[in-house]
């Protein structure tokens, strides 16, 4: 050991986290990378099926597309976009730092991440208690909650038996009783699609945040080396692709 | 264990570069955020100025989810400088989504969608 020079002690020598059945620290983490692929290809999946339905409901409702979307909360949505691509940096920051292995930029790197992690999940949840609170006659969540100003609900955005889609043309008797029920059928089905999938989206967020925390009690207990640093980088993954589904959310029910 | 580290050694000096720069990362970064500012944009330009086809506006926005999607995947998820099985199993992903969009519409249209309103609501 003695005789080999520092370049190749740096690129051979391993620690205890290389597992028998791997011969070298890169087969180990090809392996781990192929194997968070080969998960995030299944999420894909998954949210595929979400897209799916979308695909098939907005080609059969486009105006109750275009009005229901005009009723969800475009500029907060476009904040949280802003923070997603901005974290979804931060983790390819911190993946960096752990490569370079610069232990106090890593743990900075991942604590921006949770930050921003969870600024999104509250400007959600936030968006989420609007159109509860609409459906329990209040005008915004605050009012809502101090059970101020409350009167008879006339829009409710959640689907189920509640569900009741603002009328813009003022006249809901008459003999179109089945064409509004179709609509509102359609606009139905976008709320149903919106919480859907923006729900999943929020529990991979709610998972992403527990994998970055695990990954930062890591890095605070010395686990990682420029030489392991695999948890890092396939946790990155994770948190890369939850920005990615959201890349498409966004769009798909805020600017319809 | 000296073949090994012949392996090890050629490996690391391959043809692909193992590493991707921090500068490379925050000019990912700004072309996202152009891009986001530019999906926007085309959004409201369409609502509040001209008035474009429907298929148009969902061409442009998805075409721009895209460029942002291959952005991530080649950069920050570092599949420009994966192994090739990684990046078959990356570019699968998006092959098997295009096969469930394409045949499952392809018979949703074949069979007449949308369905003609029928007598019951």
């Amino acid at each position: 050991m003695a005789t080999i020079t520092h370049e190749e002690a740096h690129a051979h020598t391993h620690g205890p986290e290389l597992q028998h059945q791997f011969e070298t620290p890169e087969q180990q983490k090809e392996a781990a990378t192929l194997g968070m692929w080969a998960f995030l290809v299944t999420e894909i999946m998954l949210f595929g099926g979400i897209f799916m339905a979308y695909i098939a409901y907005r080609w059969a409702f486009p105006e109750a597309w275009e009005e229901s979307a005009a009723l969800l909360n475009t500029p907060l949505a476009t904040v949280n976009t802003v923070v997603l691509l901005v974290s979804s940096l931060t983790v390819a920051l911190a993946v960096n730092a752990a490569e370079e292995g610069r232990k106090r930029r890593l743990i900075t790197m991942l604590v921006l991440t949770i930050v921003l992690g969870v600024t999104f999940l509250v400007i959600k949840g936030y968006e989420y208690s609007e159109k509860f609170a609409h459906c329990a006659g209040a005008k915004d969540p605050i009012s809502w909650i101090t059970g101020s100003d409350l009167h008879e609900s006339h829009e409710c955005l959640v689907p189920g038996r509640g569900f009741m889609f603002p009328d813009e043309h003022g006249s809901t008797s008459g003999g179109h009783g089945a064409a509004k029920t179709a609509t509102q059928s359609g606009h139905q089905l976008f709320f149903l699609l919106y919480f859907s999938a923006t729900g999943l989206h929020a529990i991979h967020m709610i998972i992403g945040l527990g994998v970055m925390t695990t990954i930062l009690v890591m890095a605070l207990r010395d686990r990682f080396s420029p030489t392991y640093f695999t948890p890092v980088e396939i946790g990155g993954l994770y948190w890369h692709l939850i920005d990615i589904i959201w890349v498409f959310l966004f769009p798909l029910f805020y600017l319809v | 264990m000296a073949e090994q580290h012949a392996h090890a050694h050629a490996h690391h000096h391959g043809e692909k570069h193992t590493h991707i720069s921090r500068g490379t990362y925050y000019r990912v970064f700004a072309a996202l955020m152009v891009l986001m500012v530019l999906t926007v944009a085309a959004w409201w330009v369409e609502k509040n100025l001209l008035e474009i086809p429907g298929w148009l506006a969902v061409t442009i926005a998805m075409s721009i989810a895209i460029a942002k999607t291959v952005l991530i995947v080649l950069y920050f998820m570092h599949v420009k400088i994966s192994s090739r099985m990684t990046q078959v199993y990356a570019a699968g992903a998006f092959v098997w989504l295009i096969i469930l969009f394409v045949i499952t519409m392809g018979d949703y249209v074949a069979r007449g969608w949308p369905p003609q309103a029928g007598p019951l609501p």
